[in-house]
């Protein structure tokens, strides 16, 4: 089992101080935090980018060329004389492509969102590399995990941890 | 206190108040929840029941009036849902603080409405089994949906709806659920833990969640606008007089968003009434900034409706001056048009005063009036057009029979049921976003 350290801390000013003394140091730090830390992250860190945007552009996408080719393709193979209207309209094609551009393009970003968040994160499924219990930090506590950083390093990292104002630090092991 | 900051609560009681508001749940509650459900069942499903038994003349509904209530609830309710997703989406996407204590009940409220426009969709037609013929699919009738029909936009505009609004609320409370499995115990840990999907609160899963929500709130925003301008066609695409107005859609988006947000106004209020620990959640800022919208709106609303009346006087139409005449000139449409003037222009004037905005009480009685004015304005528009259609020997005054006014009256207490059962199992409130209102702990301030 991998040992891992685990700082608790109260602020959040205190955890990217530490977090950015450990990460220039090497160390494979992740937040864990009971809310979204993203603007004070990208605020010290400089803006992230996401491949989010890749999903939801291919479902919004391939979301309006089902809905041309659904009623357009439709249109031509089953022709439907509607009183002297011409069988392809576009403008009412275009509505309907514009509802399946927003549910493909939903649903899409939802998948994405659970690929690149890695969800669902459960013991048996292949991605899954255990989980560190830390139910403090999804109520009001602020993680700071450093995993893989070396049984002779486990030392230092703690002190580093106290110094930068942890409340609590502690080893922990993924189960 | 500041917009957008709350610090009338820690973060640990927050937990605390939502696990014990879930879990501590009295007989009294229960009781109400059964008389609910029983008044439910006893007024929506019973009569839906003898109507598909005995069939479509139980209702009112006779030639050349075919739509009547059923079709303005389902108007009504499709409005009813619009604001919770605005409150969400719009307002997510202009970071506006007030909005997160209230988004969540408002999600909630948009999709049980939702469910409740489905049945009444349901409710409407006289075969209901035969639903799937409004969706493409091939069979050996070689027949397909007509898509320039927009009964067909509607079945796609009202399903994207649907599941976008049900997605946008499961994805929302992956987090919550997370953090409260940890307060839980029982079946609900059991539940939070499946539902959560093994969400941990990394900074990785943080940012792609901050992404996905700005990329579902932009998708959402256009949808809200889309969906109620379909319905509008519903009308406005037909050369009936009365229906065929080129000003509907933004009319009928207009009084969706005036009657949504009185219904997310009236839900909050009930909630502070019945449940006091969330008067530190839902504060005056809130019925401040919801009235200011209201009052926004019943200012474009009643614009609209003016030149909505107008242009039919300026048709110099026959057929669109006695569609009018009928309207507002006629016995009882004329007493239920001034009571829907009333309702949505006049009353909501008083909402310029600050005091009557922020007071829950009268934010609540103004709210009450615009729900009903709403639910009259669709009621002017959809049986009583068909009333007056063309020539006199077409024409018919409707008037909806028991069965109508019992299943609109149902319908009310199934979305109440609903709700009641909700709000006892998944939270009412985002925790991640009230949190964040009671602001991020840092050691130096104006970090």
């Amino acid at each position: 089992m991998r040992t891992s350290v685990l700082g608790l801390f109260k602020y959040v000013d205190l955890l990217l101080s530490a977090s950015g003394k450990l990460k220039g140091e090497g160390y494979s730090v992740t937040i864990i935090s009971p809310v979204p830390l993203v603007h004070e992250i990208e605020h010290v860190e400089g803006e992230k980018k996401s491949f989010l945007r890749y999903f939801t552009l291919f479902g919004g996408i391939s979301g309006f060329a089902f809905g041309m080719v659904l009623s357009l393709g439709t249109s031509a193979l089953y022709v439907m004389p509607r009183g002297g209207r011409p069988i392809f309209s576009i403008t009412p094609f275009l509505l309907i492509s514009y509802e399946t551009t927003i549910l493909l393009g939903v649903i899409m970003s939802l998948l994405g969102f659970f690929a690149i968040a890695g969800l669902p994160y459960f013991k048996g499924l292949p991605h899954f590399k255990g989980e560190v219990e830390c139910p403090e930090a999804a109520i009001d506590s602020f993680g700071l995990l450093i995993e893989d950083a070396g049984d002779d390093k486990l030392d230092y990292v703690e002190k580093t941890l106290k110094e930068c104002g942890a409340s609590e630090v502690r080893r922990v092991e993924a189960q | 206190m500041e917009e957008g900051t709350n610090t009338k609560f820690t973060y640990r009681e927050v937990n605390e108040d939502l696990i014990n508001f879930m879990t501590k749940t009295g007989p009294r509650y229960y009781i109400i929840l059964a008389v609910v459900a029983a008044s439910a069942v006893t007024l929506f499903f019973l009569p839906w029941a003898y109507q598909i038994y005995v069939g479509q003349g139980v209702t009112g509904l006779n030639a050349p009036v075919y739509w009547g209530v059923y079709l303005v609830n389902f108007v009504f309710w499709v409005g009813i849902a619009h604001a919770g997703t605005l409150i969400s989406a719009m307002l997510y996407i202009t970071k506006t603080p007030w909005r997160r204590a209230i988004a969540r009940g408002a999600e909630t409220m948009t999709l049980f409405a939702i469910v409740v426009v489905s049945l009444f969709v349901f409710a409407h037609m006289g075969r209901p089994w035969n639903l799937y013929w409004t969706l493409p699919y091939p069979s050996h009738r070689q027949l397909w949906t007509n898509f320039m029909s927009p009964i067909v936009f509607d079945v796609f505009a009202i399903g994207t709806y649907l599941t976008s609004s049900a997605i946008f609320l499961y994805f929302g409370m992956i987090p919550d659920l997370a953090s409260l499995k940890h307060n839980a115990t029982g079946w609900r840990k059991k539940l939070y833990t499946i539902l959560s999907l093994g969400w941990r609160g990394t900074d990785k899963q943080w940012l792609v969640q901050a992404r996905a929500t700005m990329f579902f709130s932009s998708f959402i925003m256009p949808l809200v606008v889309s969906v109620h301008s379909v319905v509008s066609w519903d009308f406005a695409l037909s050369i009936v007089p009365g229906y065929s107005k080129t000003i509907f859609a933004p009319y009928f988006v207009t009084g969706a968003l005036l009657s949504g947000f009185a219904g997310v106004v009236l839900m909050l209020s009930v909630i502070r009434w019945s449940f006091p620990v969330f008067r530190k959640y839902i504060t005056e800022t809130h019925y401040d900034r919801m009235g200011m919208m209201i009052f926004f709106l019943s200012l474009v609303w009643s614009y609209l409706t003016a030149i909505e009346v107008l242009t039919g006087f300026y048709a110099d139409n026959t057929f669109e001056w006695e569609s009018i005449k009928y309207k507002i000139l006629t016995t009882p449409s004329m007493q239920l048009f001034m009571l829907m003037i009333f309702s949505n222009t006049l009353l909501p004037l008083v909402l310029m005063v600050r005091k009557v905005r922020s007071c829950a009480s009268s934010m609540s009685a103004v709210c009450s009036f615009v729900l009903v004015g709403m639910w009259l304005e669709r009621y002017l528009i959809v049986p009583n057009a068909l009333s007056r259609k063309f020539l006199p020997w077409m024409w018919r005054d409707y008037c909806p029979s028991w069965v109508e006014v019992s299943i609109t009256a149902g319908a009310i207490l199934f979305f109440v049921t609903m709700f009641m059962v909700s709000i006892k199992i998944f939270p009412l409130v985002s925790l991640f976003e009230v949190k964040e209102d009671a602001g991020i702990p840092m050691e130096k301030e104006g970090h």
